[in-house]
């Protein structure tokens, strides 16, 4: 017997700054912890059996992230929740175990905030006006093959602010994160540091993650 | 993951576990992980971890004024009662200093007051502290799980009867064990070589050595810290047994844990089951100074696979010398990887070998990488040093030689793995004479002559199959002079300290001009400690501490050793070296055969 269950966490205070890897030995060594019936990977080099969503970029919060694993025994899925969070720092923190709807290839978007701290809000949100009234707004992308420029413009421009208040500045956006490829919300503070030398303390949640219909994974 | 956290004010005494040393490798340390849990489970006890910053959060932490904290509280180390220190290398001195400065307290123990917590340190560079005597309250010498519970307990007491820390120091003289340095008067002959030490308060003129006598009820920790960051041993570390048998000449180690002592099948099986469970990983690594040398390993490996295989636990060995590898060992391994193997001859010529005592023969090292290699390795590293007593240019072209030869060996085998070529790294180091060792008398090689040998090697390398490395002999030579250094060198520390060093066995740290700067400002010669070929009538600075181990034995390894005759090991034959005094391990076993 195997059973395909989706594990939804969140990573969130100083967890997040954990990397992708780390996250992956981390809840592997709390699998294993708490004597879950867990499937191996049948290879030369046994590991316990986990697919992750989407990476999560280090310094993002994650609201609502998942993993899915394989159970070789049948249990009441509360049961895993539980005992995952015993064993997981309390930074990460597994919200519910559920059966899979839709497979993790389908995620084709991701709902991002932001939150940033400035002594003005007003002037930061005219300075991402000025931003978006440009031709095309480029920053340098790290990828495999080296760094190149690269436009955002198309991605962000219709990001919408939501909260204004004297001190900070919200945000919404949502950005394509797919194994065909992924925008960064990082990406926006280069370009407004680039642009307009504002850098505010911004802190970037990811809060779900989408399919191709805009509808929420689940 | 599974860090301690209690109420301050439920707890009665605070000690701050500082390792001199980044996060990932202070965690990697087993002898933190024993103590942070023996000490924690004591419940008015709290024992917190504290690393050095790496230069650019030392920067942060200095910019915000920041004072350096506790990781498990973030409280300031200033306010607790007890800073303690692990003294694992010399070169990390400088880092110890350093987080005093970053922590805000007092260097010298003169000029911290009632209110600055109390300084202590263990670990091998305990058994010659003295260049960090005028930093140090006390030091515990040897097995630290219980001389550092009976420490806190006194301390509690005097806390509680509201004594002083002078008092509380004299109390703690009288622990075995623990050494205060404030209570000893030290004397320099003109020539500056020790005269003597006079022990003042009560304090006795020898300072014992901690011994744990059995391995099977010794405090082991049921669970351990797991970071959550990737660190350099990631795994369970369990410990199977301590001291050595081997007597190598050049192996501090090999004489400072002495006598050897195992821990039984039973016991360590039951300790690698809690932690699997406690941690979840998945890699028990069976630790030692030599873990072949365990006496059922065979035994305990096929025990443990009772539940290792079914749970997935792999387990590893680290340190397996060149006579204590067989291929039905291999086969009991998970070693899932065959990537690379390291063995250390140490020395070249079979000679050499003798001199140190290392009693492995090329014969066995060849019959070792062939098995290796027809079990598919094809990666070898051998560890070397240079500079070693009675060492010639001869004896090091002999490395390469050595070399040569495990590299042909694997084309003699016929049924090598098709399409792959052979690797065989030589590293080299540095030799450097340690306290407590047969070689303590002797004067380290001048840099000149270790880069000569340095240059030999590069200069001689036979096949493109060999690849050469050494260290910079510069490192070696401060190692050396503060491994054999007095309480002259506090000083130099201290300037150190001022002028910004730390990280020296960092290479982006290690700043040599700056150390000989500061050693022709105060006026001291560093090659009086290091190069300096010593007598046997000296007085060395460490000779009022005992470890178990008697000069005369150690004169008499000298000699045999400049005579090139070896010593069985103590498995073999009792060498008297006076461990058995402590009437425990295989001293006494050993006895009762010959009942």
């Amino acid at each position: 017997m195997l059973r395909n269950v989706r594990i939804w966490f969140e990573k969130k205070g100083s967890a997040k700054y954990i990397s992708h890897l780390d996250l992956t030995r981390c809840m592997s060594r709390a699998l294993r912890a708490s004597a879950l019936p867990v499937w191996y990977t049948e290879g030369f080099n046994p590991r316990v059996y986990m697919t992750f969503g989407m990476p999560l970029s280090l310094g993002i919060t994650g609201k609502r992230e998942c993993m899915d694993i394989r159970l070789t025994e049948d249990m009441p899925l509360e049961k895993i929740q539980e005992r995952l969070n015993l064993r997981l720092p309390l930074d990460l923190r597994v919200l519910e175990a559920a059966e899979p709807l839709a497979k993790l290839e389908t995620i084709r978007w991701a709902d991002y905030s932001y939150r940033m701290e400035t002594t003005d809000s007003t002037l930061l949100e005219k300075a991402f006006e000025k931003l978006f009234s440009l031709e095309a707004v480029t920053v340098l992308k790290h990828t495999k093959k080296g760094e190149k420029e690269f436009d955002i413009k198309p991605y962000f421009q219709k990001m919408i602010f939501d909260a204004r208040e004297s001190s900070f500045l919200t945000a919404q956006v949502l950005l394509p994160c797919s194994v065909e490829g992924s925008i960064n919300p990082a990406l926006l503070l280069d370009a407004l540091q680039k642009y307009s030398g504002e850098e505010p303390y911004t802190e970037i949640c990811r809060n779900r993650l989408l399919t191709k219909d805009f509808l929420e994974l689940r | 993951m599974n860090s301690i956290l209690k109420d301050p004010q439920e707890t009665d005494v605070r000690f701050a576990f500082c390792f001199p040393d980044i996060y990932e490798i202070g965690m990697s340390h087993l002898g933190l992980k024993i103590l942070y849990g023996a000490i924690n489970q004591v419940p008015y006890f709290w024992c917190e971890r504290v690393f050095a910053p790496w230069i650019d959060m030392e920067a942060c932490l200095l910019e915000q004024h920041i004072p350096l904290y506790a990781l498990e509280s973030g409280d300031a180390v200033k306010k607790f009662d007890f800073v303690g220190f692990t003294l694992q290398y010399e070169l990390s001195y400088t880092n110890v200093l350093n987080m005093l400065k970053l922590a805000e307290i007092p260097l010298r123990s003169t000029e911290r007051g009632e209110e600055f917590p109390l300084v202590v340190g263990g670990g091998p560079c305990a058994c010659n502290p003295e260049p960090l005597a005028d930093f140090f309250d006390l030091f515990m010498l040897g097995d630290g799980e219980e001389v550092i519970l009976e420490l806190l307990e006194l301390y509690r007491d005097c806390k509680a009867n509201r004594l002083h820390k002078k008092g509380f120091l004299q109390k703690a003289s009288q622990i075995k064990g623990v050494y205060v340095p404030s209570l000893y008067q030290v004397a320099y002959r003109e020539d500056g070589t020790i005269l003597s030490y006079t022990p003042q308060d009560g304090a006795p003129a020898k300072i014992e050595k901690r011994v744990v006598q059995n391995m099977d009820s010794a405090y082991y920790p049921d669970s351990m810290v797991v970071p959550i960051i990737d660190i350099v041993h990631n795994r369970i570390s369990e410990e199977v047994l301590r001291g050595c048998i081997r007597g190598c000449r050049f192996c501090q180690a090999g004489f400072l844990y002495r006598p050897f002592r195992e821990k039984g099948i039973p016991t360590i099986d039951q300790q690698c089951r809690a932690l699997c469970e406690s941690t979840g990983y998945d890699e028990i690594s069976l630790s030692s100074l030599s873990t072949s040398d365990y006496s059922k390993l065979n035994e305990l490996i096929d025990t443990m696979h009772d539940w290792t295989e079914k749970d997935k636990v792999s387990i590893s060995l680290p340190s397996l010398r060149v006579d204590g590898f067989s291929p039905e060992l291999m086969q009991r391994i998970n070693s899932v990887r065959k990537s690379g193997l390291t063995f250390a001859p140490e020395a070249g010529s079979q000679r050499l070998r003798d001199v140190i005592n290392k009693n492995v023969t090329e014969e066995e090292l060849l019959h070792t990488v062939k098995v290796a290699f027809h079990e598919g390795w094809n990666k070898i590293k051998l560890y070397f040093m240079i500079g070693l007593p009675t060492e010639t240019l001869e004896d090091v072209l002999a490395i390469l030689r050595l070399g040569k030869n495990v590299v042909d060996a694997f084309y003699e085998d016929r049924e090598r793995p098709k399409g792959k070529g052979v690797e065989v790294t030589l590293s080299a180091a540095a030799f450097v004479p340690k306290p407590f060792t047969p070689f303590q008398w002797f004067g380290q090689d001048s840099m000149e002559e270790m880069q000569k040998k340095q240059y030999t090697l590069k200069d001689h390398i036979p096949t493109k199959r060999l690849t050469v490395n050494y260290h910079d002999a510069k490192t070696s030579y401060l190692e050396a002079v503060f491994a054999r250094g007095d309480r002259k060198l506090g000083a130099v520390l201290e300037l150190a300290c001022k002028r910004g060093l730390r990280f020296d066995s960092w290479d982006d740290c290690f700043d040599f001009s700056t150390w000989m700067t500061l050693f022709s400002e105060l006026n001291i010669d560093p090659d009086f400690y290091a190069v300096r070929q010593r007598e046997f009538s000296e007085v060395f600075p460490w000779d009022h501490l005992d470890y178990g181990i008697s000069k005369e034995f150690l004169i008499k390894e000298c000699e045999r050793a400049y005579a090139a005759k070896t010593t069985p090991n103590c498995r073999e034959k009792c060498a008297g070296c006076g461990a058995s005094c402590y009437g425990g391990g295989l001293c006494v076993e050993k006895r009762a055969n010959l009942v």
